[in-house]
């Protein structure tokens, strides 16, 4: 088991919490999530997160032109999204207690 | 920035071609943003795409992966696309249900449909005799089956397939699922079988309620007759002539488009009238007394120029051969080689 592995169930709830705060494009999405300590997360993966949780209405999106190089589309949270960042954390919070407690249990240092 | 627009189209190109076994609908929903997307990323930091970001088949499988789409073409994410607008219609189906249950004395429409079903069953069964019917026949086909040409056997086929649609009504429920799409598939063989023999039974039947003049025993070359006019031996008009085929079926041939004279109102069935309908429009003028003038009594009107000392009223060669004279014309000017006898002279 790698991270990728474990990425690919989480990558959704990643991408929803970096733009609960402050909206954001494709690479500044990156960046975030990789100062957040998800180093291997690739850039693929990524986009490929945003389009599919646009498709699915959870995000909205919005072209910020500039003056030096491309117009940016940057993406932001609607209010289905906010509800499923809400939902997904708390499974999250609940699974990882359940996963905490496993080990603990069985005495596997942290 | 390094990157030129080039290189962005081009590894655009290369991971659409890599994702080229989705569904082109699916295909241009991941990728559509791409080009911009990898300009950003292109804005950001120094180095060719490929050096970051990996070869475009890399990217194509993580972008894959990312998105949902397997690598079996996608199917999962279409079947989960389809399956939400699946129960979407399914929602609206119950709501039609529920709504269109009342007006029918029902709570529900489908409570209603339900209690047709042994309906359906008996119908269902019926069909296929008319389908084993018509694939027996070779296409032409009544409303009720036949086997081999044999009203009997085709009878015999009804009952037994109506008894076998009803038992297999009954054990539908416990059907397996691939059988239960096998009797679907059948299902709908049988409602299009249907539609097409009831829009041809439905073409006959207005078509011998066209007043019934429909020819028998007769193509096309006679569709142009309007009317039927009988010659005797004497070539005088038959009047009341009536037709018939070798089974003793009138011969209907043209329409009466002038009022019968022996029912003037009408009420008649037009059906019954005699030939020729119109007995003045014949074509070749009637004698009622004939007084023979040669030898040879006159042959039946034709057009040819057959030299006989008395011309009937036809359009041989002879001059005055037309007007509807009490006796012959004399046959001045006529190519007859016959001595003509004396008394057929004119006599006015």
């Amino acid at each position: 088991m790698d991270t990728t592995q474990l990425l690919k169930g989480v990558l959704d709830l990643a991408v929803l919490a970096v733009l609960r705060d402050e909206d954001g494009y494709g690479y500044d999405i990156l960046r975030r999530l990789r100062e957040a300590g998800l180093d291997e997360v690739g850039d693929a993966s990524v986009y490929g997160t945003l389009r599919r949780l646009f498709a699915a209405g959870l995000l909205t999106t919005y072209v910020v032109p500039s003056e030096a190089g491309p117009h940016r589309k940057y993406y932001a949270l609607n209010a289905a999204g906010r509800d499923q960042l809400t939902r997904s954390g708390k499974l999250w919070r609940s699974f990882a207690t359940t996963m905490d407690a496993l080990l603990d249990d069985r005495g596997l240092a942290a | 920035m390094t990157v030129t627009e080039q290189e962005i189209t081009d590894y655009v190109a290369r991971v659409r071609a890599a994702l080229a076994d989705l569904p082109p609908a699916v295909r241009d929903e991941l990728t559509e943003d791409l080009a911009e997307h990898l300009a950003e990323v292109a804005a950001e930091a120094d180095g060719s795409l490929v050096e970051r970001l990996g070869e475009p088949e890399a990217y194509a499988a993580e972008l894959r992966g990312a998105a949902g789409v397997g690598a079996a073409g996608g199917d999962r994410r279409f079947s989960r696309r389809f399956g939400a607008v699946g129960d979407r219609l399914r929602a609206r189906v119950r709501r039609w249900d529920a709504q269109l249950g009342p007006p029918l004395g029902y709570a529900t429409a489908s409570e209603f449909l339900r209690l047709l079903n042994p309906a359906w069953w008996v119908v269902r069964g019926y069909l296929a005799a008319m389908l084993v019917t018509v694939i027996t026949t070779g296409g032409s086909f009544g409303l009720l089956p036949s086997l081999n040409g044999s009203e009997l056997a085709g009878l015999v086929l009804l009952g037994g397939s109506v008894l076998a649609s009803i038992w297999l009504g009954h054990r539908t429920a416990g059907l397996s699922r691939p059988k239960r799409r096998l009797l679907l598939a059948g299902h709908a063989v049988l409602v299009v079988f249907a539609l097409v023999g009831l829009v041809s039974v439905d073409d006959r039947a207005r078509w011998n309620d066209y007043g019934g003049y429909e020819p028998i025993s007769v193509d096309g070359r006679y569709d142009h007759i309007r009317d039927v006019f009988v010659y005797d031996s004497e070539g005088r008009l038959v009047q009341n002539a009536r037709l018939f085929d070798q089974n003793g079926d009138p011969i209907r041939l043209g329409y009466p488009d002038c009022p019968d004279l022996r029912d003037p109102h009408g009420t008649g069935n037009p059906l019954l009238r005699a030939y020729p309908y119109c007995p003045d429009a014949a074509p070749f003028a009637p004698r009622p007394t004939v007084t023979a003038p040669g030898p040879v009594p006159p042959p039946l009107p034709t057009a040819s120029g057959e030299p006989t000392a008395t011309p009937a009223p036809t359009a041989t060669p002879a001059p005055t051969a037309t007007p509807a004279t009490s006796a012959p014309p004399a046959p001045t000017g006529s190519a007859s080689p016959t001595p003509a006898s004396p008394s057929a002279g004119p006599t006015g």
